[in-house]
């Protein structure tokens, strides 16, 4: 029963997605599509971190670092002339690149160690870019912040739709990537790492692709919200909110579990949607949520569905 | 020549004030391997408590401790009983990302209590200063110095002297050893976390004299002690102690060659290569 | 006659998470005697000590001491109900002074108000131990570090004493001393039950002894009608002959 849900979510999910990709064409309100459009965002960054937490292990708090360093890389890229697509992409591989050249040192730290050196990374970056603007003008106010040139041309539903082949394509690699030989090695390490590194398993690599591919499928999906936003500026750019996001998305739906973080994100757009009246006490709520469905049910929902499946099982 | 020996001085009275808001962080990780996220709001909670009551009680933060140092106590020993230990029972990744969720809640509580705007502890001495030879300094850093050595002897008297600072000491050396020695771990843990806390507090009380805060500022006071644990690698007091003094003096040198606005910055990207080159600390084995 | 059983454990059933590791076991320790524990590696002589410590707890069966049930308490409730353990491999705390590793052990309220009285019994027992209280634990020599790990068990005031691989790594002058030691506790009414490898010298010295195969008693019985049994000869001595 529970093999057959497995096997068979990414085809009506895919359609659910379709038929969102086709909101802003039947006329939607502007602010469902808006919603929506937070949802792919949120659905790509949201699998990218199950695929680092859950995953592999690695409890990142610096994925702000990776979308910010992707979104200012595109924003600046259209100071000085570079297409917004080609600065999508090339912010993507910026991120790749930082989370590269910040790997060997935050892969020595193991656990607890991780997440807080992690957590001290997009704090650092957020005081560089307060205290430094690549391009352009003097800076006004506190840090660099960056209008988007040129996408005066770009229709919102371009954007939406780019977000939309993100969000889905998301749920796709994350399938793809738990059935190749890098899953593989993925499951054997969370087993157990050591057992693992002795049948030949790579574990520092195998643990390296899965932060390079988090931090660019991330820095895209960054990249196409600032897009979207039209601006960019350091403090709400790395910024813990997003991490909360992420994490909130995956532990409501369930880490570890392919669907866990599809479930997660839909819930926590919906609370925001919610909640946008009361937008002064979002971290409270969400850490309160946060905190309840740790301790309670640390599957998340797809926690409970399994288990609600499993006793019918056994009563039949 | 005689400019750098300032910032040299005041780095070293600065050492004080972080090796006090470590000490919590670091006894936690001793006792439980946790490393609190939430510290730094701990810290943050301090200052704002001492805020508070300086504003309608009208009481100076330092006697306003009789106060913070028992609520923060009393909250640390909850947070302990009723959420964190239950965390360890689900997995090792679950205090964690509950620490986080504390932290978030603890910022938005003092947003929504104090608004996000910048606050300070002002005192009739805030803006005093003593004399070494020809040079000034605030009299708060030097405050900053004597809180960080009297709580760092109390602490030492405490676990070596009473029973349940042996208890506490013995938990972290060898928790299984300690419960065939009649220890109850649960509540050990619930005084080592109240302990934490109330450190938290007070080291929050003179960094509020000291620096200025906001409800966001719970990070950089969280990184600072996390840099200053790191540097003098956990578990050793003096070395904590040691820990304080670089990286108050990174600070204040920092901000003396390169400006006030960058030397955060730089206590930042110390701590990561420190982290980075030896995750055990500097003085660690 | 069922005054004198201090410890009785009746048909326990214990699981490391899904590995069964004592299957259907019973025991009984009687007041004031010397009781060993012999077995094989893997047999399951740590992990009954550790049920009986709380460290541990059965999925089935009970384990009465002194009357009451003790089968669902935490350690620190045993220990406060007179039940020490002296842990395979000692652990002592390495970082504290040997004096303040004998405190710890008087932790429990009932030891606390005799702490003085038994810390006199202890260096009395254990003169070495005296000598070097300002020492630092770890940097004791292994049979220092046996003697202050039982040191420590005693000041808990304990009705019943669980030692386990009280000789391992331990020189015969040591273990000689150790034993000697053992014998003077069992005069002050303490009851020992023990686990030691050597079985010819366990039976020289233990009134009793059960022998663990697998996770299930395989004999028992008083020392020496226990050295009179063919399987105990062929399994732990190979020759006829046994010592006492
Ligand atoms: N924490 C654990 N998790 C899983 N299995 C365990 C654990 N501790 C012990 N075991 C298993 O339980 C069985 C009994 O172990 P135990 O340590 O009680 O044996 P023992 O008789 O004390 O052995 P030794 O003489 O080596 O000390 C062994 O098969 C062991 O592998
Ligand atoms: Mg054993």
């Amino acid at each position: 029963m529970i093999s057959k849900i497995k096997n068979d979510f990414l085809i009506p999910a895919t359609l659910v997605f379709i038929i969102l990709a086709l909101l802003p064409l039947i006329g939607a309100p502007r602010s469902w599509v808006l919603y929506v459009f937070l949802f792919f965002i949120y659905l790509a960054m949201a699998n990218m971190w199950n695929l680092l937490a859950g995953y592999s292990g690695l409890i990142s708090l610096c994925q702000p670092a990776f979308l910010g360093l992707a979104g200012y890389t595109m924003a600046i890229g259209t100071w000085v002339g570079v297409p917004w697509w080609i600065g999508i992409i090339g912010g993507a591989i910026i991120a790749a690149l930082f989370a590269l050249l910040i790997s060997g040192a935050v892969f020595r730290l193991s656990g607890i160690y991780f997440a807080i050196g992690t957590l001290v990374v997009p704090e650092a970056i957020r005081m560089v870019f307060y205290l430094w603007k690549p391009v352009g003008g003097a800076m006004h106010g506190a840090g660099a912040g960056y209008m988007i040139k040129g996408i005066e041309g770009v229709s919102q539903h371009a954007i939406f739709w780019l977000a939309a082949v993100v969000g889905i394509g998301s749920v796709y690699l994350m399938r793809f990537i738990i059935k190749s030989k890098l899953g593989l090695g993925l499951a054997s390490i969370r087993d157990n790492q050591r057992t693992a590194a002795s049948i030949g398993v790579n574990v520092f690599r195998v643990k390296l692709y899965t932060f390079l591919i988090s931090a660019f499928v991330t820095g895209v999906a960054g990249a196409i919200y600032y897009l979207n936003q039209g601006y960019i500026e350091p403090s709400a750019t790395f910024n813990v909110r997003w991490t909360m996001v992420m994490l909130l998305a995956t532990v409501i739906g369930g880490i570890r579990t392919e669907q866990g973080p599809i479930i997660g994100t839909i819930i926590v757009v919906i609370l925001y949607f919610a909640l946008a009246r009361y937008a002064g006490y979002s971290f409270l709520i969400q850490g309160i949520i946060l905190i309840v469905i740790m301790l309670l049910s640390p599957q998340g929902i797809m926690g409970i569905i399994k288990r609600l499946f499993s006793r019918k099982g056994v009563k039949n | 020549m005689n400019d750098i020996i300032t910032p040299i001085i005041m780095g070293i009275m600065l050492g004080g004030l972080y090796a006090l808001i470590a000490l919590g962080l670091s006894l936690l990780f001793g006792v439980m391997r946790l490393i609190n996220l939430a510290h730094g709001d701990f810290v943050v909670l301090g200052s704002y408590l001492a805020y508070g009551i300086a504003t309608y009680l009208g009481l100076d933060p330092i006697l306003s401790l009789i106060i913070i140092v028992p609520v923060m106590f009393g909250l640390g020993f909850l947070i302990q009983k009723y959420i964190m230990s239950r965390a360890f029972a689900v997995s090792s990744d679950t205090p964690l990302i509950i620490a986080f969720g504390i932290s978030l809640i603890i910022q938005n509580a003092n947003q929504i209590a104090w608004t996000p705007l910048s606050r300070g502890l002002n005192t009739g001495y805030s803006h005093a200063s003593f004399f070494l030879g020809s040079l000034q300094f605030p009299v708060i850093y030097l405050l900053d110095l004597i809180a960080g050595i009297v709580v760092m002897l109390l602490l030492r008297e405490f676990l070596t002297r009473t029973y349940l600072g042996r208890a506490i000491t013995a938990a972290s050396q060898d928790k299984r050893a300690a419960e065939l020695m009649g220890i109850n771990a649960k509540r050990v843990y619930g005084y080592a976390f109240a302990i934490a806390m109330a450190f938290a507090g007070i080291g929050g009380v003179f960094l509020g004299m000291t620096f200025p805060f906001t409800p966001t500022s719970g990070i950089s006071f969280l990184t600072i002690a996390f840099g200053t644990v790191i540097i003098g690698g956990l578990g050793s007091m003096w070395g904590t102690f040691l820990g304080g003094i670089i990286l108050g003096l990174v600070q204040t040198l920092g901000g003396y060659f390169f400006g006030p606005a960058s030397q955060m910055l730089i206590v930042y990207v110390i701590v990561l290569v420190i982290l980075a080159i030896r995750p055990q600390g500097l003085f660690g084995r | 006659m069922t005054d004198q059983v201090l410890l009785k454990i009746s048909n326990i059933e214990v699981f490391h998470g899904t590995f069964q590791a004592l299957w259907n076991l019973s025991l009984e320790v009687r007041r004031g005697e010397m009781l060993a524990l012999i077995g094989a590696n893997t047999s399951g002589k740590t992990t009954l000590m550790d049920t009986v410590s709380g460290l541990l707890h059965p999925a089935k069966g009970i384990m009465e001491f002194n009357g009451y049930d003790i089968t669902c308490l935490d350690p620190y409730q045993i220990v406060e109900l007179g039940i020490t353990q002296v842990p395979e491999g000692r652990r002592i705390f390495p970082e504290m002074t040997v004096f303040d590793n004998l405190m710890i052990g008087s932790y429990c309220s009932c030891a606390r108000k005799n702490r003085i009285l038994n810390l006199g019994r202890v260096y009395e027992l254990f003169p070495r131990l005296k000598e070097r209280k300002k020492q630092v634990a770890k940097t004791l020599s292994g049979g220092e570090q046996q003697m202050l790990a039982i040191g420590r068990g005693l000041m808990a005031d304990p009705k019943l004493m669980l030692i386990d691989e009280m000789s391992l790594g331990l020189a015969p002058i040591v273990i000689d001393e150790i034993f000697k030691a053992l014998k003077k506790i069992q005069e002050r009414g303490i009851t020992i039950l023990f686990v030691e490898q050597n079985v010819k010298r366990t039976l020289e010295e233990a009134d009793r002894a059960y022998i663990l195969e697998n996770g299930r008693v395989a004999l028992s019985g008083t020392s020496a009608e226990l050295c009179e049994k063919d399987q105990v000869k062929k399994a732990y001595f190979g020759i006829d002959e046994c010592a006492i």
